[in-house]
């Protein structure tokens, strides 16, 4: 402590700007940790407290997927002796068009039996309310809303509410307003209340409900409960608890949270190698202080643990700045998460409140701090072990030692050999992710090397433009290797990241477009809900005439898709007319006979299975599966696999007839359309709108729309991704500045120097600037080259372990094109503030410096 | 052997087995017996803040207690207009219900799991709808009270074990003249928690009926006026007219 106070205290305050710089690695890593977690978690948390505020005092939920099941279901529910109160529910989400306000989750329940299962505390007692529960039943335009969004909308007891329903625009009255609190707070408090009856109409769902609540009868246990409905409906539904709807959401989530979660980890990662350089510069400018501490008899543990002290407070330091700093990026990176949720699932999401887990903030502090002092442990080592004598001599740890340099060449080549031989064996995916372990520690390893040779190749060019600046900016390079070797480290990291994270863009926008072109080629697409991945308004079956007999129409596709477990994951199906789908797009098979799949896949003998599944769930040509369906369980054998882009955790073709029999469902979420020749694909579109548009909720989309939703929507997926990839970049760029500065400190004599013998002020301030396009450049030519190498293993980790959607290998030329000038851009406005230190600073004062 | 004098032996046995409480509620559900019953009813429902909201129904009522087939059907205000529920009793076990939505042209299976809750907004709940079968309860004789002047046995009524009920036990005062059922009261863990008063006692065909039920509830400090008029029984109906296809036939 005394050593703390008197030593580091003193060169913190000296070196305050650089001290700022090490810890802003570990509070941007740490800030992007929180923000990520806590948009997570918030979004996350919002949907549990949602499912458990409507879900009231329900012990246990049945559901059939997606796709729902017949009324009588729930008579066979209520039949289970077990079983105290069983209420069914639909749910859905309705655009009510009132600014700002977002989407209102609509619960649509059966007033006459719900209470048993649900509090409904309105204001000022029933009279006021449902003070006719006879005519909230008798009206099917009754709504119940919440105190808040009354609240927020002016709107109360008789106001009105207009959404489109199935049946074209209606009129909503509210007749009841819930009190703040329980129920009311679930969906952020945008919450409406339907008779179930009229809800059925108003989603076009016939006669089938979402799912059935349970209470249990008094001294029946959860599993009691359970078994008993799982032994009276058979293995087509699933009898969880409430609770079991988060997971399934939290398992959509997965793949985004887990690279979410790695790639805050990767922005930490290059914070170490900023520390890492700062703590080393310290011990190197701190030699001699040492060396005096050793003298005067501090033992190397006293040192070490003097250098580990300053890291963790450092790391404190910046954890908690980082902590603060991720609290404010939680807020908005909540509502892009909730959106993207949203859009690729078609979860309706309103997240309100930002919550953040206590204990993860202390997580994120001690792995800032840990990160810190693993960063710090090598400069800290170091420091122990200097000489007395040798702190006297200046100048010369800055040199990488010749022995130091090839033992590092080795223990790189030795790595690289081991991820050679990791890659051909990578079918154990162990292997193959230690193999790219390796690949990054030969590629850090080398780094130094690397760094050191490439500065000696840049002195040519560097001389060639500017003599003097270059010559100075090319030797301060190559003569202290140490000072510039992490800072590359950092940015040749942090360009890998955004390399590979670029060339995944690349190819997923590419693959998509391909797929998109082969299987999107319908002229138009008839939509109940807004967007594609929203299954919340279905049409009736009978449509599909009413679109054929529209002129210019020459081709109506219905499709149905809804999830189901499969393999315990939430996979899609897709329920269509396969033959006439076939017909009209061009898949590429990955396994099974074309004929086979043309001809016994329409005639329900079999599925069709997307590659994604095949991969993921280990799914063979052949193979039979079993799909969970409300008749029971559906046995179908794989005829064919096909690149499909549809779902993230897989697909399912199965034939619609298939479908409607098991599923008892003949609702259809979209109609593919194609025009016939001659006829334009606006003039139907404006026929089905001026003929369906005011008895039915529909949007027609034309292939474009579609195109460049699906587009917009894969953007949005990777552009967290961009964040932290900027983030990396942020920080590497810091690194660059950290560099410049110790540079200039260190050579501060040196400069002094040159300005007394007559250098000019523009030359030493080129020099600086040279010196920092330089380290850009290394940084660039080194990341640019492990990018390459981390590309390689991000498209075979996604394509086997993660989507389990094969991309090609595609270098993405075009975005080195834009980090090269942006690169050297920031490294060269890195350098203005330290070149200005440089100049501005007193020459006698610079000739006394050592 | 005057009339009077045949009479005595009669009155005295009667008034003996009358002693029995069970028995006196067998013979007050004996008494009110019909093969149908036909009454439009007209409900106020007076809600603790005074506010009064009026509905009226037909009521059409097949069979006896305890396997009784009935609809109600509602005829006024216009925005409840067509709405009907049938009920289906059984002595056995609770009714089936189920209601005709008209604006949506549905009928729907009235779960009975919750039938503590209100009835439509009214202060009877499902509960007090139903036809008690006196096998499920276990009475007891507890005194003697007036209601409205009229001498009354007050019997308690507690459900036997297997019996679900919202409520722990409940009252009744049966008036000694006629057999009807002047009060009941219900409670809930000792507090009374709703109260029937029936008044406007009238013989219509040789049945003693009340004519004016008011129900309040304690604990909301509410109260359901049910006025019946133009009551009839033993008017012609059929078993047809009693199911859910009827229900929806009728709109």
């Amino acid at each position: 402590m005394i050593l703390l106070r008197l030593i580091s205290w003193p060169y913190v305050r000296k070196h305050l700007l650089r001290s700022v710089l090490t810890t802003a690695g570990i509070v941007l890593g740490v800030a992007l940790l929180v923000g990520m977690q806590g948009a997570n978690r918030s979004v996350l948390a919002a949907f549990y407290q949602t499912v458990d505020r409507i879900a009231g005092k329900a012990q246990l939920q049945v559901t059939a997927g997606e796709s729902g099941f017949a009324e009588d279901v729930l008579d066979r529910v209520q039949a289970v002796p077990q079983v105290r109160a069983a209420a069914p529910v639909i749910e859905a989400s309705v655009e009510t068009g009132m600014k700002g306000q977002g989407k209102l989750l609509i619960l649509a329940v059966d007033m006459t039996g719900d209470r048993s299962l649900r509090d409904y505390n309105f204001e000022n007692g029933d009279e006021d309310v449902i003070d006719d529960p006879l005519v909230f039943l008798a009206q099917p335009d009754s709504l119940i809303i919440t105190r808040e969004f009354a609240g927020r909308n002016g709107l109360g007891t008789g106001s009105r509410i207009a959404f489109a329903t199935m049946e074209g625009p209606r009129q909503f009255t509210v007749r009841g307003v819930l009190k703040a609190g329980g129920m009311a707070a679930a969906f952020g408090g945008n919450l409406g209340i339907m008779d179930i009856y009229a809800a059925q109409k108003v989603f076009g769902r016939g006669r089938h409900f979402d799912r059935i609540d349970i209470g249990l009868a008094d001294g029946v246990s959860l599993e009691q409960g359970q078994a008993a409905l799982e032994k009276a409906l058979g293995p087509g539904f699933n009898v969880e608890p409430p609770s079991g709807r988060g997971r399934q959401f939290e398992s959509l989530l997965g793949i985004y949270t887990t690279a979410m979660s790695i790639s805050s980890l990767f922005a930490l990662f290059v914070g170490v190698f900023i520390i890492y350089n700062s703590f080393a510069i310290a011990v190197t400018q701190r030699r001699s202080e040492i060396g005096i501490l050793r003298a005067l008899g501090a033992t190397r543990g006293q040192i070490r643990t003097l250098f580990l002290g300053e890291s963790a407070i450092a790391g404190l330091i910046g954890s908690a700045a980082g902590v603060a700093l991720g609290l404010a990026f939680t807020r908005s990176l909540t509502g892009f998460t909730g959106q993207l949720a949203e859009a690729v699932f078609g979860i309706p999401q309103n997240t309100r409140e930002i919550l953040v887990d206590p204990r993860f903030l202390l997580v994120a502090l001690v792995v800032g701090v840990v990160t810190s002092m693993i960063a710090a442990f090598i400069p800290a080592r170091s420091a122990s072990r200097v000489e007395p004598v040798q702190a006297l001599q200046k100048g010369k740890y800055q040199v990488l030692l010749a022995g130091e340099n090839r033992t590092r060449r080795r223990a790189a080549l030795l790595a690289l050999a081991l991820s050679l031989a990791c890659l051909a064996f990578s079918r154990y995916r162990p292997l193959f992710f230690l193999g790219y372990l390796l690949t990054v520690t030969a590629a850090l390893l080398l780094a130094p090397f690397l760094s050191l040779e490439l500065a000696r190749m840049l002195r040519g060019p560097l001389k060639w433009l500017r003599p003097i600046e270059g010559s100075l900016a090319a030797d301060s390079l190559i003569q202290a290797p140490r000072r510039t070797s992490a800072t590359v480290s950092a940015l040749m990291l942090s360009l890998a990241l955004a390399i590979a994270h670029g060339g995944v863009s690349l190819s997923s926008v590419r693959s998509l477009k391909e797929w998109m072109e082969g299987t999107l080629n319908p002229d138009l697409f008839v939509s109940a809900s807004e967007t594609l991945s929203a299954r919340e308004f279905r049409f009736p079956a009978a449509m599909e005439g009413e679109l054929e007999a529209i002129p210019g129409v020459a081709d109506v596709q219905p499709i149905r898709t809804a999830r189901v477990q499969l393999g315990g994951k939430p996979v899609m199906i897709v329920a269509a007319e396969l033959g006439k789908i076939y017909r009209r797009i061009h898949r590429t098979i990955i396994a099974g006979d074309a004929t086979a799949m043309d001809t016994l896949a329409p005639q329900g003998k079999g599925v069709v299975i997307a590659e994604n599944l095949s991969v993921l769930q280990k799914l063979r040509v052949g193979q039979v599966i079993e799909l969970p369906t409300p008749s029971g369980p559906l046995r179908m054998p794989i005829l064919g696999i096909v690149r499909d882009y549809s779902n993230q955790l897989g697909a399912v073709f199965l034939e619609r007839s298939v479908y409607v029999r098991y599923f008892q469902d003949d609702t259809v979420d979209l109609f593919r359309l194609y025009v016939t020749r001659g006829a334009t694909a606006e003039e139907v579109r404006r026929q089905i709108v001026d003929r369906l548009g005011s008895h039915r909720r529909l949007f027609v989309l034309s292939n474009r729309d579609v195109r460049d939703y699906v587009t917009q929507i894969a953007h949005q997926w990777l552009g967290l991704t961009y964040i932290q990839v900027f983030v990396a970049l942020i920080v590497a760029v810091l690194g660059i500045v950290n560099t410049l500065t110790v540079s200039i400190s260190d050579r501060r004599r040196e400069l002094g120097v040159l300005r007394a013998v007559g250098g000019l002020r523009a030359q030493i301030r080129g020099t600086i600037w040279m010196e920092a396009v330089a380290i850009g450049a290394i940084g660039l030519a080194l990341g640019t080259a492990t990018g390459a190498v981390f590309l390689y293993y991000e498209v075979q980790a996604i394509g086997k372990d993660i989507a389990g959607t094969p991309l090609a290998y595609e270098f993405p030329f075009g975005i080195v094109g834009m980090l090269v000038p942006v690169i050297l851009f920031a490294a060269l406005v890195s350098a203005v503030l330290p070149a200005e230190t440089a100049v501005r600073s007193s020459l006698v004062e610079a000739l006394e410096y050592e | 052997m005057n009339k009077a004098a045949a009479a005595i032996p009669l009155v005295l046995w009667t008034a003996a087995w009358a002693q029995d409480p069970r028995a006196i509620v067998e013979e007050s559900q004996r008494r009110g017996r019909a093969n149908s019953q036909r009454y439009e009813g007209v409900l106020e429902v007076i809600g603790a803040n005074a506010k009064v909201t009026r509905k009226s129904w037909q009521s059409f009522r097949l069979g006896s207690f305890g396997e009784s087939k009935a609809i109600i059907r509602f005829t006024a205000p216009a925005d409840v207009k067509g709405m009907a529920l049938l009920v289906i009793n059984h002595p056995d076990r609770s009714s089936d219900q189920w209601m005709w939505t008209p604006a949506i042209g549905r009928d729907r299976r009235i779960a009975l799991q919750d039938r503590s809750t209100r009835f439509f907004g009214t202060d009877f709940s499902f509960e007090d709808l139903e036809e008690r079968d006196v096998n499920q309860y276990d009475y007891r004789l507890t005194g003697e009270e007036a209601i409205d002047g009229a001498p009354c046995w007050r019997i308690e009524a507690r459900p036997r074990h297997g019996k679900v009920s919202q409520y722990t036990l409940s009252r009744v005062w049966i008036r000694k003249a006629d057999y009807v059922a002047a009060q009941y009261e219900n409670l809930v863990k000792d507090q009374v928690a709703r109260r029937l008063h029936q008044t406007d006692i009238r013989n219509v065909q040789g049945i003693w009926t009340a004519q004016t039920l008011e129900m309040t509830d304690l604990r909301r400090n509410s109260r359901t006026i049910l006025r019946i008029e133009k009551l009839a029984y033993n008017v012609p109906m059929q078993d047809d007219d009693f199911t859910v296809q009827a229900l929806r036939r009728e709109q």
